[in-house]
């Protein structure tokens, strides 16, 4: 078997790995500096300046697994781009229900600033204060 | 050897398939360095979580919190550094696709120095912000700042330290199967820093500065 280890760097996983990344460089840069853009010249309201630059984080993301990690659906990748596929609900369910968990923990326990409590959580948060051990 | 394993991996392309070679090793350790990856992730997430649910001014403690810890005009310093790196990686990997051996030490000996660029003004600022107080033990939002930088500083320089490595193993032994999985894996491990890295300055750096 010695062609084997002659020529490894003929397998598939080293040829589809052979371009894309000044692409890659360019776009990262351009997205990340649009994004730094966004917050220092405080263009948009810190709603939307967070879902712009969340926004431009995910294509970032989208490009550089296409480009640099050479994510696809051929024969040879497809594993690879189901097991990230697989991950992204763990993301999202792991972030997005503990800032829920710990929004609904802050408003009861009083933690929250009056001024970020939103009006129909005021009961909720009476309740909590006069539960609350000290 | 399993002939339902040589039918998926795309048999016709590759000649180390077609030679009887059922087990191809080089296909099964990438998949497997890519699930860890993915584990690796789950780690991010949970830091993540972390820094998201702490990330209110009370928890601060009456410390520096937001927009005097995080600095995106550093952070954007240190993107062009990684990306600068990973790019000098990609470089190394185009090289490795005609076996070329020098171009792969070049691209790769490139990358780690622009690694170290990188880390030295990762350790500047965790310097500076020590300096002014903003030490990890002051509040608990600290805290998960600092795990987070700290985590992501860990991964450069086990990177740095492995590419150290694979200069050497490419340098004596050459582009032999085992050298180029674990070229394929260091791509993999360094590429995903990148990935990483655009949530760190998107979620670390610039949404801590607009809170």
């Amino acid at each position: 078997m010695t062609h084997t280890t002659d020529n490894a760097w003929q397998h598939p996983e080293v040829q589809l790995a052979s371009g894309g990344y000044v692409v890659a460089y360019v776009a990262g840069l351009v997205l990340m500096g649009l994004s730094l853009w966004i917050v220092r010249g405080h263009v948009l309201a810190p709603m939307e300046t967070g879902i712009a630059i969340s926004a431009l984080a995910g294509l970032a993301a989208l490009i550089q697994c296409v480009l640099l990690l050479h994510l696809n659906i051929s024969e040879t990748q497809i594993w690879h781009t189901v097991a990230l596929i697989l991950f992204i609900p763990l993301f999202i369910l792991a972030i997005g229900l503990s800032s829920w968990m710990f929004h609904g923990l802050y408003r009861r326990t009083m933690l929250m600033p009056a001024a970020h409590v939103s009006a129909p959580a005021t009961g909720a948060q009476a309740a909590g204060a006069m539960k609350a051990p000290g | 050897m399993s002939t339902a394993t040589n039918g998926t991996l795309d048999a016709k392309r590759s000649p180390m398939w077609s030679a009887g070679y059922g087990h191809d090793a080089i296909s099964t350790r990438t998949l497997g360095f890519w699930l860890y990856m993915l584990s690796d992730a789950m780690m991010f997430t949970a830091l993540f979580v972390a820094y998201t649910v702490l990330g209110h001014a009370f928890n601060a403690a009456g410390g520096p919190w937001g927009a005097t810890v995080a600095h995106p005009g550093v952070a954007f310093e240190e993107t062009v550094w990684l990306f600068s790196s990973v790019l000098a990686y990609g470089l190394a990997m185009i090289a490795l696709t005609k076996g070329h051996r020098g171009g792969v030490m070049l691209g790769i000996t490139a990358a780690l120095l622009i690694a170290l660029g990188f880390l030295s003004v990762d350790i500047h600022e965790i310097l500076h912000l020590f300096r002014m107080g903003a030490t990890p033990e002051r509040s608990g939002y600290l805290s998960a700042f600092f795990t987070l930088v700290f985590y992501h500083g860990l991964h450069v320089v086990a990177g740095i330290a492995w590419m150290l490595v694979m200069l050497i193993q490419v340098a004596f032994t050459g582009l032999t199967e085992k050298v180029v999985y674990r070229l394929l894996n260091l791509r993999l491990f360094w590429h995903f820093q990148a990935v990483m890295w655009v949530f760190m300055f998107t979620f670390l750096y610039l949404r801590g500065a607009i809170v």
